[in-house]
């Protein structure tokens, strides 16, 4: 940092949000991989109001954690990368049971990230306090795991299906979609 | 993720997306986001620290309940640590040496025979990327 950001109380230059798509490019390219990944781009973007308001509403969760299966090798915490841990098809879990679940298959960051804490990438117990002290109407009874190494005609044409069905069935209202 | 939160949306479900990738979620183009920016995988919120997931849910759901329309992004004021210095080193080749990428070329050769193989037995087409 120069003199003068200092002076002008300037955060330094590399703390800005992390260029991703920039560094995964250069990086499989270095790897002697030629063919980069083509990362979704919309010019449109949908958008629908909410009904009514959360505290009357039924929320369901979505994330791309996967069930822990003691025959798939080490998921952590601190695993490295596990591809065997993958699945492919959309799941569903209750919400009013406790989960396992990992996320050992996902590009994650592995040298601050060591996922040992569930709630970090999957925030169930917090939607369940959210619906206890009623700044949620209600959790819906069953969350929904979305499969990551799909292409992304299968992820709109299979996998986005199958979750809108599982949650109109649900009857939910809103989703929080949790990236990972 | 942001493929999900457009198709749920397209169909009259409001959605908000949590994550800690901003260039690739706002890329993709979703409703709302809530952007933290914490190293991937702390997309709600930091490790035993009960008090940011709860204050990081909450954020998410302002967030639905106030964006004004689509691509609506709020970053959480929340820091993953006060200087930043982790984000210089993920998949930044710049950081890596000859050596370092000799070994990483070699681990994903495998991890890709792995998936391959997962793939196949489960009969299913082959995916364009991770």
């Amino acid at each position: 940092m120069t003199d003068q950001d200092a002076a002008l109380g300037f955060a330094a230059p590399h703390d800005t949000p992390v260029p991703y798509i920039h560094r995964i490019t250069s990086y499989y390219l270095a790897l002697g991989y030629g063919n980069p990944y083509r990362w979704a781009q919309y010019a449109d973007v949908p958008f629908t109001p909410l009904k009514k308001p959360l505290s009357e509403s039924r929320i369901a969760l979505v994330t791309t954690a996967a069930p822990y299966q003691d025959d798939k090798g080490d998921q952590g915490p601190g695993a490295v990368y596990n591809a065997s841990a993958k699945f492919y098809k959309v799941y569903s879990g209750e919400t009013d049971k406790e989960h396992d679940l990992r996320i050992s298959h996902l590009g994650y960051d592995r040298k601050y990230t060591t996922a040992e804490d569930i709630n970090t990438y999957f925030p169930l117990g917090q939607l369940h306090k959210a619906a206890e002290s009623g700044r949620i109407g209600s959790v819906a009874p069953r969350f929904h795991g979305a499969p990551t190494n799909r292409s992304q005609v299968t992820t709109i044409e299979e996998d986005c299906r199958d979750i809108l069905a599982r949650v109109r069935e649900d009857e939910a209202d809103v989703a929080v979609i949790v990236a990972n | 993720m942001g493929l999900i939160s457009r198709y749920l949306e397209e169909n009259g479900i409001p959605t908000v997306v949590m994550g800690c990738a901003k260039d690739i979620v706002e890329q993709c183009g979703v409703p709302r986001f809530l952007f933290s920016d914490f190293p991937l995988g702390n997309s709600a919120g930091k490790p035993n620290d009960p008090d940011s997931q709860a204050f990081t849910l909450d954020l998410a759901l302002r967030v639905l309940e106030t964006a004004v329309g689509p691509r609506t992004t709020v970053q959480s004021p929340l820091r993953w640590n006060d200087d930043g210095s982790w984000k210089i080193d993920f998949s930044n080749i710049e950081q890596m040496s000859e050596e370092e990428l000799a070994k990483r070329r070699a681990a994903f050769d495998e991890v890709k025979r792995v998936a391959k193989e997962q793939r196949d037995e489960a009969g299913l087409k082959v995916g364009a990327a991770e």
